[in-house]
């Protein structure tokens, strides 16, 4: 455990020249500036009494907060220059209200901005009073061509949090009679996010990312996250909502502006006006129809109600309050949020396409200064354009799940999209069949048990395929793929189950012959190819919400004994496990777990893989 | 040709190594089978009809916990009994001999038992002991005198790259390797 870090003016003189990056993160941002009407401001003042408890070190190098060759170690320095840029808290309405004096020498020169965007959950519903209710911006940081926003989560309550405009009245950051709305974190939070982003991260799917964790008295924290733009549609849809022109265009420009600066947004720039917004349309339509596929495919319940506040803007996820990653296809769980039910996951697709519809909406509005009703865009092309790209994305996502390289699954899907049409109908008999018993109530919600594992199969299909070149009994398919929900009405051999078993197998070894054929190989040669990619692919075990949420439980319990650095180590070596990436380099380990690791954190990752595999067909 | 590895974490990276490796002889059809996860009888039943098993490298301790929990260590012996072809890298080869007691040597590198495993017997398919990752040390070869003056069984070591072929009563020594037989090291190849 690292203690709280007191360092005299002259040490802090030192740590600053040691870690010069660090002082441009001072609360100025280029939103401020550009956009009039999107945030509100804040003093702030040092927090004390925190320590580091992560430091995502990798990170840190690629936003160019530490030099390449920095060892991943906290050394005194750097924890009291990070304690020194990030351990701040706002002075908020209610310290105004109450005067409450601060030492002038606690103040920081500059402010930091809250954020406005929409929530629903506020009474107001329009985006007035909604928006960061306990983050604010730190600043932003370019290295190597990308410019990095980073924001901290538990740095007080904001007066756009949704206690103060349901109980008309500022609250005290801290004060326990509220717990949405104080302005705090927790470290349990920050781990959380930091476990399952790591695990997104390293499976290529677009996540904020947990740059650090400050910890303070009773479990309370500050969670620094960074990503190249923290934008999210909310940040839009309140100002649409409002039909303010002015800002809703100033936030567009904004975005785009730093799309083009990172990179991201090719050609952009030299566009007009227009131009600019219908581009800025297409790129949300493929975003978003892109990420709609992937979420459903990978699993992923991400709550896309059209507010869009769980989302960034490139798809990225945020907030994993409420992510889930399910084990099997459970596409009948809604989470229970106390006002009303969350979509399940098959319904994200629409929610996604909402989202673009909103965004054509904006986009007209961007271009003609007039905002016209949101149904007056309900078959407007781009929509048409979603569909397109969500489809083509569901196929190429279906193939990677097979093993096929995605260079042969592009020609597939050119030349015998049929023949890939009729392996996705069998696939999807059986990833959404679902038990007998129906739906019944979870911890945190409702939900309908899918009875098949269809990693299992494709994990597996390969194999026998190669060894025994002949197609496997019903019996067998349904021994391979049933899962520990289904139970023994499930399996039953139906005239249905049967026909759907020898169309799955048929029109799986007609891709094989297919890929065989493109690529002038023996079908054996693929059937091997596929099997190794499919055994990453698919691998056994795979992290679900629960298994997140009780690794996290068991992270906490050893954290105590635990330094940022080890922590830094563990969270990269679960990463590492779960990644599941056939073109990746795995490193062959000689151990049962972690080579080259202190006993300790082997144990404490191999407790890991085990959590990971007992839930690994749950929510 | 199947693959077993020594434990499932990472081990799809291992067996995309191994038939690499072996593809090269063309062996043309593999399976791989973790035993620290459940899996099902079919896949099991193939394995058991493969040409060659493979037992990979890895923590002995834990590998001799799961073969033995799946009663896959029977089943091996069986299989070997009825012709097949069994081979072992590290962990692998250790599992053939009558005990894992080499895993534990030497005390400076040694796999380490987390699952606290007390009964050491393994497949006994060889009457002697063997030990992988040799280095022709004075350290080493304390322990290792020390060792075969106390269990009389004869103690082989090869280095990386050496091993040992047993065809029935033949054994053919691949590479150099070293016997300790009752305190005395000998060397073989």
């Amino acid at each position: 455990m690292v203690s709280s870090v007191k360092k005299s003016v002259g040490d802090m003189q030192d740590a600053k020249k040691a870690y010069p990056a660090f002082a441009k993160i001072n609360g100025d941002h280029p939103f401020k500036s550009q956009v009039s009407e999107g945030r509100v401001e804040y003093r702030a003042r040092t927090k004390k009494g925190g320590r580091v408890v992560f430091f995502h070190f990798d990170l840190a190098k690629e936003m160019g907060l530490l030099p390449k060759d920095h060892p991943n170690t906290l050394n005194p320095d750097l924890e009291a220059q990070i304690l020194e840029t990030f351990s701040i808290q706002i002075i908020n309405e209610w310290d105004i209200e109450n005067n409450i004096k601060f030492p002038e020498t606690e103040i920081r020169p500059n402010t930091y901005m809250a954020t406005r965007y929409l929530q629903l959950q506020h009474p107001d519903k329009s985006g007035r009073t909604s928006g960061d209710g306990r983050t604010v911006w730190n600043g932003t940081i370019r290295n190597q061509g990308v410019t990095w926003d980073l924001s901290s989560c538990g740095t007080g309550g904001t007066k756009l949090s949704p206690a103060v405009n349901i109980q008309k009245k500022y609250f005290q950051s801290g004060d326990p009679s509220v717990s949405y709305g104080c302005g705090c974190s927790e470290t349990g939070e920050g781990l959380e996010t930091l476990f399952f982003s790591e695990v997104f991260d390293k499976n290529r799917i677009k996540t904020e990312r947990l740059l650090m964790t400050i910890e303070y008295d009773k479990g309370l924290a500050i969670n620094v996250r960074a990503y190249p733009n923290l934008m999210r549609p909310s940040h839009f849809f309140g100002h649409l909502k409002q039909g303010n022109y002015k800002t809703l265009r100033q936030v567009a420009d904004y975005h785009i502006e730093r799309q083009a600066l990172n990179g991201a947004w090719l050609d952009v720039r030299s566009k007009g006006p227009s131009e600019k917004y219908q581009y800025m349309l297409n790129q949300v339509a493929r975003t978003f129809a892109e990420t709609a596929a992937r979420l459903e495919d990978e699993y992923i319940f991400c709550w896309l109600d059209w507010d869009g506040d769980n989302i960034l803007m490139d798809g990225g996820i945020i907030d994993y309050g409420s992510i889930r990653q399910f084990g099997l296809f459970h596409s009948e769980y809604r989470y229970d949020d106390v006002q009303r039910f969350s979509t399940t996951i098959l319904e994200q697709k629409q929610k996604a396409k909402y989202i673009v519809q909103c965004f054509a909406q904006i986009t007209d509005f961007l271009i003609k200064k007039k905002k016209r009703p949101l149904a007056d865009f309900k078959n407007h092309a781009s929509l048409k354009f979603f569909e397109e790209v969500f489809e083509e994305a569901k196929y190429k996502n279906l193939l990677h799940k097979v093993g096929l390289r995605e260079k042969f699954s592009g020609d597939l899907l050119k030349s015998h999209l049929n023949e890939v049409r009729v392996f996705r109908r069998a696939f999807t008999w059986f990833e959404r069949a679902k038990a007998q018993r129906g739906t019944y109530k979870v911890a945190d919600g409702i939900t309908r048990d899918a009875i098949f594992c269809m990693r299992d199969i494709l994990r597996e299909l390969p194999q026998l395929y190669l060894t025994r070149g002949e197609l496997l009994q019903p019996e067998e398919f349904i021994e391979i793929i049933r899962s520990s929900y289904a139970k023994k009405p499930d399996l039953r051999l139906t005239p249905m189950m049967l026909k759907q078993i020898q169309r799955f197998q048929v029109s799986y070894l007609n891709l094989v012959d297919l890929a065989a054929r493109a690529q002038k190989k023996e079908r054996h040669q693929v059937l091997l190819d596929i099997t190794m990619r499919s055994s990453v692919i698919n691998k056994y075990d795979r992290v679900t919400g629960d298994s997140i949420t009780y690794v996290v439980q068991k992270v906490a319990r050893c954290r105590p004994r635990l330094k940022p650095e080890e922590l830094f180590q563990l969270m990269g070596e679960f990463a590492h496990y779960q990644t599941l990436d056939p073109d990746g380099r795995g490193q062959v380990v000689d151990e049962a777990v972690g080579d080259g690791y202190p006993a300790r954190q082997k144990n404490i990752l191999r407790g890991m893989a085990g959590i990971v595999r007992e839930c690994r067909e749950g929510l | 040709m199947a693959y077993i590895p020594a434990s499932s974490y990472l081990s799809e990276f291992e067996f995309q190594h191994f038939v690499d490796q072996y593809k090269r002889f063309r062996v043309k059809r593999f399976l791989h089978f973790p035993v620290d996860v459940p899996f099902d009888k079919i896949l099991f039943k193939e394995v058991l009809k493969a040409d060659i098993i493979h037992l990979g490298g890895g923590n002995t301790f834990h590998f001799l916990l799961w073969l033995r929990k799946t009663k896959m260590l029977e089943a091996l012996k069986d299989y070997v009994f009825r012709g097949g072809i069994l081979t072992g890298l590290s962990a692998g080869a250790i599992m053939m001999t009558p005990d894992i007691s080499t895993a534990g040597m030497p005390s400076f590198d040694r796999d380490e038992n987390h699952d606290n495993i007390k009964n050491l017997d393994a497949m006994a398919l060889l009457e002697f002991d063997f030990f992988p990752h040799y280095r022709n040390s004075p350290r080493y070869d304390a322990e290792f005198r020390r060792f075969s003056r106390k269990t009389k069984r004869c103690l082989y070591v090869s280095p990386d790259g050496a091993g040992i072929i047993i065809d029935g009563e033949k054994r053919t020594f691949v590479g150099p390797t070293w016997l300790f037989h009752e305190g005395k090291k000998i060397a073989i190849n």
